[in-house]
């Protein structure tokens, strides 16, 4: 961590930059001020989110790729019922929710059957489809969707009351309650009226997976899959489906947080490549392995990274710097953990250096038949 | 629309100019896969080269200089891998997305911090490569401007293939290299070191890489653009994974997505939305592989992975 900062220091400087406000700056956008707390919740929720589609899918020793397109059509179907299916306004939202959990698990299930057959595996067909579905949602924005009165490329706004509402926006009772009764710097009116209801989705999902992981047939045998998948077919598992069912969980939970990102509030309109840039996608599936794909890790790791995204986004724009400083101590410190946990999945493994050796050597005769 | 005028003597430059960057990555990619190391840090490492070549070109003021710097930066970022996953034994997938997340933020970074400018950078003062004709060769119809109207680093891709076929398997170092990738205990018993080859195979990559956004920002276009590899890097994880890490095929790989790119091209000026010409390659490559698929039912790279 601290060599992390050193050299994120070097970089502020070469910006021509104080490293110490610098950094005095991100800890305040993240963790030291109401709105930097606020702002880490809020880019939390799709971060644990994406983590959490991602862990399920490796813990059954799926390799899904594909995350980022399963979230960007997902959340472009969501806009699409939003904008265009009449209705009650909470029943459209609860439909758009539905629907773009759909097109994201149909579309991970794709590659999964791809596996089955042919046998393209689901790591490189599952990356490639996220071209065409990030070049296609950036197609439909661009020209169906645009709203020609905006300067913005970006959709019509959403119809009134469509959105995932605030948490406790100023305007409701909860939100007025909390205004009258601390005041309105404090840390959880802050929160309210910034953070919206897919926070409790995003935790109700991370303790559904907890209890599936550790109390379902289903839990078990994606378990005993990544764990060694011929032992779990030889013990009757059937590989292609639950390879298929892996897909579209992981999708689904995937297309579900695009559909909460783009139409959750504040946000009323979906901007070109706006699921996108915030790279959740990515930087979810680093918190994944970091954690080991335990959702109680994808929790703590998911609020971290959060934080380091906040903060230096903060640090970017009070000391007028590249947003893309976020990325650099982001990759910084993923980097120099990753040095220091050292394989751990090889690690849980294996006691002593003796089975380590052999494993190694029954990995090497496997892959003669591969080369 | 007439589709015999899609195929012309340009169509076949624009294919070999699409290929070029993308053979250059997928032989670095090649030489770790055979060493047996998983690189998918291409996509970083190609864009960490292009913004090389462009500073070192224009601090310099000299093409050469920026090809150098280009070789140099993905060098020692291809370090980060080595050290990581041969040293301290970590994932080598957590070290490749995290150096493809830091190589995007790099450059945009010191876009911003050197140049002050966000997105793209062109200026008279970057030089670029130029190109050699061969005299006599060039006059070919079709393939002629195609093939020897070239910069060298385009001369020196293709002539990679061959050269790296012959080393990877008729020479005592491509053997001892792949040895160490099939079996590495057996290597080590016949006092091959391991490690020092897969320094050396992920140093190759660096190198090559290096060359492959030289040729990207200095050759292709002269400029740099935030993120300019758009994706070519995984192309190039792909190719090597579709050839099954053989150079000649793999050169097969980089052309059916070279194809792809440049016919995109072409169709975007028959008034196809960029989006969708866009997205051609992806889709072409997954096409090509689910015919080839017949090759990764034993042992996929997946089981690697895992």
């Amino acid at each position: 961590m601290v060599i992390a900062f050193v050299i994120g220091a070097v970089f502020i400087m070469i910006a021509g930059s104080d490293p110490i406000s610098g950094y005095q700056s991100m800890l305040r956008g993240s963790f030291g001020s109401g709105l930097g707390i606020a702002n880490t919740i809020q880019r939390a929720i799709p971060l644990v989110g994406m983590a959490l589609a991602i862990a399920v899918a490796f813990r059954a020793g799926v390799i899904n790729l594909g995350a980022e397109g399963q979230m960007i059509l997902g959340g472009l179907v969501g806009v699409l019922v939003v904008l265009y299916v009449p209705g009650p306004p909470l029943l459209v939202m609860a439909l758009a929710c539905v629907a773009g959990t759909a097109a994201g698990a149909l579309w991970a299930l794709i590659p999964a059957l791809f596996q089955s057959w042919p046998g393209v595996p689901v790591l490189i067909a599952s990356l490639l489809l996220n071209y065409p579905a990030r070049y296609f949602s950036s197609w439909m924005v661009r020209f169906p969707l645009k709203d020609p009165e905006s300067s913005m490329v970006a959709t019509d706004s959403f119809p009134a009351g469509t959105q995932i509402p605030l948490f406790a926006s100023p305007s409701s009772g909860l939100g007025q309650t909390l205004l009258n009764n601390l005041g309105k710097d404090n840390v959880l009116t802050i929160v309210g009226r910034t953070v919206n209801w897919s926070f409790a989705v995003v935790a109700l999902l991370v303790v559904a997976v907890m209890f599936m992981n550790a109390r379902t047939r289903f839990g078990f045998e994606s378990g005993m899959h990544g764990f060694n998948a011929n032992f779990a077919r030889y013990s009757g598992v059937h590989s292609g489906r639950l390879t298929a069912q892996t897909m579209l969980l992981s999708g689904g939970i995937a297309g579900l947080m695009g559909v909460m990102f783009a139409i959750g509030a504040p946000n009323n309109r979906l901007m070109d490549g706006q699921i996108l840039e915030t790279n959740y996608a990515w930087t979810g599936l680093l918190v994944a392995l970091l954690a080991l794909y335990r959702p109680s890790g994808v929790l703590i790791g998911g609020i971290f990274f959060a934080g380091i995204i906040a903060g230096s986004g903060a640090m970017g724009r009070d000391l007028s710097m590249s947003p893309q400083i976020a990325a650099v101590i982001q990759g910084i410190v993923i980097i120099l953990i990753a040095f220091r946990v050292q394989i751990p999945v090889r690690r849980r493994r294996t006691s002593s250096e003796v089975v380590e050796a052999r494993m190694e050597h029954d990995q090497a005769e496997e892959e003669v038949g591969r080369v | 629309m007439d589709f015999a005028s899609l195929i012309d003597g340009a169509l076949v430059e624009s294919v070999v100019r699409a290929l070029i960057p993308i053979l250059l990555a997928a032989l670095g990619g090649l030489i770790c896969e055979r060493a047996g190391i998983f690189n998918i840090a291409l996509e970083g490492l190609l864009l960490i080269g292009a913004f090389g070549a462009v500073a070192g070109s224009y601090f310099s003021g000299s093409a050469f200089v920026g090809v150098v710097v280009a070789i140099a930066s993905s060098m020692a970022f291809s370090l980060i891998l080595s050290f990581g996953s041969i040293t301290r034994r970590a994932e080598p997938i957590v070290l490749g997305v995290a150096m493809n997340i830091l190589a995007v933020g790099i450059t945009s970074f010191l876009l911003v911090a050197l140049f002050d400018t966000q997105g793209v950078f062109n200026d008279p003062g970057i030089v670029g490569m130029q190109k050699i004709a061969i005299p006599g060769l060039v006059q070919i119809p079709w393939i002629g401007p195609a093939l020897f109207n070239l910069t060298l680093l385009g001369y020196l891709a293709l002539l990679l293939v061959p050269l790296i076929h012959i080393v990877l398997f008729h020479s005592p170092v491509g053997l001892r290299l792949r040895g160490v990738g099939e079996r590495p205990i057996a290597a080590q018993t016949l006092g091959v070191s391991p490690a020092k080859y897969q320094y050396l195979a992920l140093l190759a990559s660096g190198l090559l890489t290096g060359l492959a956004g030289a040729q990207l920002a200095l050759g292709n276009v002269v400029q740099f653009a935030e993120n300019m590899s758009a994706g070519r890097g995984w192309i190039a994880v792909v190719a090597v994974m579709l050839a099954r890490a053989n150079p000649v095929a793999t050169l097969g790989a980089a052309l059916l997505f070279g194809f792809a790119e440049a016919i995109g091209y072409r169709f975007q000026a028959y008034g196809l939305p960029a989006q969708i010409t866009e997205a051609a390659p992806y889709v072409v490559t997954l096409i090509a592989l689910l015919f080839a698929a017949k090759y990764f039912r034993r042992g996929t790279v997946t089981a690697e992975v895992t």
